[in-house]
């Protein structure tokens, strides 16, 4: 037998766990995450900038404290995040920006971003650089 | 005679007058090299259970009817082909972030409500007769908005977008990508009266970058960057209204 | 039931619909217009369609021009003063489709740019890279949008008309998600629901592409004009046959058989050039193509492939950049199903059902014998395409003849009032009984998918690219058997809501009537005349006795009446066509 006509019931799924069903979700929160390193790495600088202001012993103290081995770790970690930021801010940049044509031809986004860890590395470098000179 | 590989086929079944919930069922599909999910559907809906509904039409990745998760990816099932799926068996269910109305089918109206809102048609920036011909516009124009004029429509880019799963009032990246091909048409003139919805919480804001939507695309329209450049336009454009009161749209 | 009043209903939104409801809401918007469709607009047939639209727009062409080319690729059995309205009225709206954003594709100083298109002497074809079907339907649906006049009635299956007093008085629809029974009242109604190209196995027709206003027309008593001429065109992928552009051909492209020859010149095309001309070669019209490669076919000349017997359309000397520009969906296609890259390897191609040139019979207003009822479209048969189209026509014919329906519709409307409701509502009960009588068919002994691929089968094999008397009578006799047999098709679905299953075997009957006009009419024309091709006795055409139209007249529970009808002509008198060296010197 039919059924009569009936009014619709469209189901609505749950948005639970919907950033483990697929990989590119995963990286996704990875990336979002990865601000927390920022915002913890700029808490580190920021308390190293309270005890520089407190004078050379609350100074030698945070150098110090900075070269424990759990600090050291923290450091490595906090980088390698800080890394993965970049490189996935420089992988969305090119959506950011309008197209750019130049001579005709349009800029790829790939030119795009990897202009971006260009221009990254050698701040990077220059910063290295410069603070080695300084150093004393 | 043709080897008869077999695979096995799970679909979410769904039925409004009958079904508490959703719930999986399983069929075992002959196939070949060059089986698609769209054929083994029809397959099944020919030979084994005719109470199986899904939208299709065109079998060209043209007419954006059968998208639906296939493994977990929103897909068209016309151009997804079973010998490229690893496995051996396939799981298909609704279009993610949309409600299923019936099986394979979600509801498609509010997209195309969000379509129609956002004035989805030139508004010339100067009237032009018809018997003075064509508009010029020359390749380069053309090639500012052809890209985001491609989308067909088929809402890959909403089942694999986070934001508009967690919060359907988002705009979204098709409707905002046509949107973007209106304004960045040379022969345009609507920006103005299309930038409240760009600018709305519910427009470019609600956007997170996940950059997803274009990933999916079968058609290479790049939503997220149709969406994700209209930011700074929008912030543009908020600040002129500061500078310019006159800016104000009508 | 519930019903709903509107001045004019329009059954179909793709191109020639939407354009229609255009028209009404541009020339009179108080009129109110119910746009109903068993699709969304965006997902209507029109959307595959990829080659171009065809107008007058060079200097050195002219409208006789294209009126000759048009009235000789039909073999003469085109309504001339059709084709001269059509010809005069394509570039404006072609202009007009333009100023409502059509992304055209462009020459370098800013104008719309033409291609070379099969059977047309010069380049008049607009295009859209290749997806124009694509963009025309997209810009129609989107600029629909900013009239307040059209409401759209969205995935609603036309099931019947309804038909009073001698005229048309509305449709009966399912709301299909609902699987609820509506009417829709209307003043005119303008049938704009495509082809039937799903009657044949082979096609590049989408599943929804199932004659179903051609058969309620025809139901109701307007006769089907032309049905035996159905197009195959010559380039289509194999197993699936989804359609590889002409345009292929036209930017350069060749057609080589298994020696790696161009086989065309061997059939009156030549002499091959290494560069396209017009009306010569792979740029001759499609009904030559398609029997030039059956002869192959027949001499042994054909590569074997697991999906059959396949030519190759060898595009690999075009070059990247022109691919990409011109021919992206092409590129795509191939690649995505077939893994092939066309810069580097040649496409396998073979002919496949794409357009049926005949329909609704409409005069030069649209307008059918059944007062009312307007047709538009591949559905229809207003005269323009005779027995072969030209590629490109009927593009620009959806806009053409889409804005005359929507205006002689809105002109009827006005002088009519409705029928009367009580008398229009027992006839939709009368329909919707017959259509639930149908969904409560129980599982029985015939499957929807058995009878559909027997009908495609003896189509193919009885109705293809040549035919004969007995392989038109063996299709005419299995037709016959397979209604029977449709009495007793069985569903698995007895639901309501989204019960496509339903639709299939309403589409099914819709699909059956129209094949049985076809292969009828067909058995009936003895001659061959474009796309209509005999192999026995009747190889040649006969001007004295077939210069007319074939009409199918539907009766219930019999074969199909076959009449005939004149041919307008106006001064082209019928000639010999000419392609190859010929067109050269003519």
């Amino acid at each position: 037998m039919s059924d009569a006509a009936g009014a619709r019931r469209p189901y609505v799924r749950s948005m639970r766990g919907w950033w483990r069903r697929d990989p590119f979700f995963a990286r996704y929160m990875l990336r979002e995450a990865t601000s927390v390193a920022v915002l913890a790495y700029a808490l580190v600088l920021t308390v190293g900038l309270v005890r520089l202001a407190q004078g050379e012993a609350a100074w030698n103290g945070w150098l110090a404290a900075l070269r424990s081995p759990w600090a050291v770790l923290l450091h490595l970690l906090l980088f390698a995040a800080m890394v993965f930021h970049a490189l996935s801010w420089f992988e969305i940049m090119p959506k950011t920006l309008p197209a750019i044509f130049i001579g005709g031809r349009r800029l790829s986004a790939a030119t795009i971003t990897r202009s971006g860890w260009a221009a990254t590395v050698l701040a990077s470098i220059a910063l290295c650089a410069l603070a080695w000179w300084w150093r004393s | 005679m043709v080897d008869q590989r077999t695979i096995r086929m799970q679909v979410l079944r769904y039925h409004p007058q009958r079904d508490e919930r959703p719930a999986w069922q399983s069929y075992t599909v002959p196939f070949t090299d060059d089986t698609s999910i769209l054929q083994a559907l029809l397959y099944i809906k020919d030979e084994i259970d005719g109470t199986l509904s899904f939208r299709w039409s065109c079998r060209m990745a043209i007419c954006g009817s059968c998208g639906m998760m296939i493994n977990g990816k929103p897909r068209l099932a016309c151009e997804t082909f079973l010998r490229d799926l690893a496995a051996d068996a396939v799981r298909i269910e609704a279009l993610a972030h949309f409600p299923i109305e019936r099986d394979l089918i979600v509801s498609v109206g509010e997209f195309v409500a969000k379509l129609e809102s956002i004035k989805p048609y030139l508004i010339p920036k100067e009237p032009r007769a018809l018997a003075a011909g064509e508009y010029l516009q020359t390749p380069a124009q053309l090639a500012r908005y052809e890209q985001f004029s491609t989308c067909i429509n088929c809402m890959l880019c909403y089942a694999a977008c986070p934001e508009y799963g967690l919060n359907t009032d988002f705009t979204g990246p098709g409707v905002l990508a046509l949107l973007h091909r209106y304004n960045a048409d040379s022969r345009d003139g609507g920006r103005a009266e299309r930038m409240p919805i760009v600018n709305a919480e519910e427009g470019v804001w609600s956007c997170m970058a996940v950059g997803y939507c274009s990933e999916v695309c079968p058609k290479q329209v790049d939503p997220a960057h149709a969406v994700n450049q209209n930011k700074a336009i929008s912030a543009g454009d908020y600040f002129l209204h500061f500078l310019k009161p006159k800016h104000r749209p009508p | 039931m519930d019903i709903f009043t509107f001045d004019i209903a329009i059954v179909g939104a793709g191109g020639a619909g939407l354009r229609a409801a255009i028209a009404v809401a541009e020339s009179d918007p108080s009129l109110t217009v119910a746009l109903i469709s068993k699709v969304y607009p965006m997902r209507s047939h029109t959307v595959a369609a990829e080659g171009g639209a065809a107008a007058v727009t060079q200097a050195h062409d002219s409208l006789e021009a294209h009126f000759h080319d048009t009235v000789a690729g039909g073999e003469w059995l085109c309504e001339q003063d059709v084709v001269e309205y059509f010809v005069e009225h394509a570039h404006e709206e072609l202009v007009q489709l333009e100023h409502w954003g059509c992304p055209w594709s462009r020459t370098l100083d800013g104008r719309a740019n033409v291609r070379a298109f099969g059977g047309m002497r010069t380049e008049r074809t607009w295009f859209a890279a290749d997806r124009t079907g694509f963009h025309m339907l997209h810009t129609l649906f989107q600029t629909s949008t900013s009239y307040r006049s059209i409401q759209r009635f969205d995935e609603y299956f036309c099931v019947d008309l309804i038909v009073d007093a001698g005229r048309v008085q509305g449709v009966v629809t399912i709301e299909i998600a609902t699987g609820e029974m509506r009417l829709i009242q209307a003043k005119a109604v303008i049938v704009a629901t495509g082809g039937a190209g799903r009657v044949f196995s082979e096609n590049t027709n989408g599943g929804i592409v199932t004659g179903d206003g051609m058969a309620l027309a025809y139901r109701h008593g307007a006769p089907l004009r032309d049905m035996e001429f159905v197009q195959y065109h010559p380039t289509c992928m194999p197993g699936t046959g989804l359609l590889f552009t002409e345009a292929c051909r036209g930017e350069g492209g060749f057609l080589l058989n298994s020696a790696g020859y161009r086989y065309l010149q061997d059939y009156g095309l030549g002499p091959p050039s290494p560069t396209p001309r017009n009306m010569a070669m792979e740029l001759g019209p499609r009904d030559r193509l398609s029997q030039a490669y059956w002869h192959e076919k027949q001499r042994g000349r054909t590569i074997s492939g697991p999906h059959g017997e396949v030519v190759h359309l060898d595009l690999r000397h075009l070059g990247e950049r022109k691919l990409r520009e011109r021919l992206p969906q092409i590129c795509e296609l191939a690649l995505r199903y077939l893994g092939i890259d066309p810069g580097r390897q040649p496409i396998p191609v073979l002919p496949a059902v794409h357009y049926t040139m005949g329909g609704i019979m409409a005069d030069e207003k649209t307008a059918s014998p059944l007062p009312g009822l307007y047709s538009v479209g591949e559905c229809s048969s207003i005269g323009i395409h005779g027995a072969n189209r030209l590629g490109s026509n009927s593009l620009t014919e959806l806009l053409v003849f889409g804005k005359v329906a929507g205006i002689e519709a809105a002109r009827y409307a006005k002088a009519m009032s409705h029928g009367d409701a009580a008398t229009v509502g027992a006839l939709a009960e009368a329909t919707e009984a017959g259509a639930l009588a149908i969904l409560m068919r129980p599982r029985g002994d015939e499957r929807i998918a058995t009878l559909r691929r027997e009908m495609t089968r003896t189509m193919e094999d009885g109705c293809g690219i040549y035919r004969t008397a007995a392989t038109l009578q063996s299709s005419c006799d299995r037709l016959a058997q397979l209604k029977q047999r449709y009495q007793r098709v069985g569903l698995d679905d007895h639901s309501r809501a989204w019960n496509t299953e339903w639709l299939l075997a309403i589409e099914l009957g819709y699909l059956l009537d129209v094949a049985q006009a076809m292969a009828h009419s067909a058995l009936a024309r003895r001659e061959s005349r474009g796309s209509h091709q005999r192999l026995d006795g009747f190889e040649q055409r006969d001007d004295a006795s077939f210069l007319k139209h074939s009409l199918a007249f539907y009766r219930a529970d019999q074969a199909p009446h076959i009449g005939y009808g004149p041919v307008k002509i106006t001064h082209s008198q019928p000639g010999t066509r000419v392609y190859g060296a010929a067109a050269a010197q003519a």
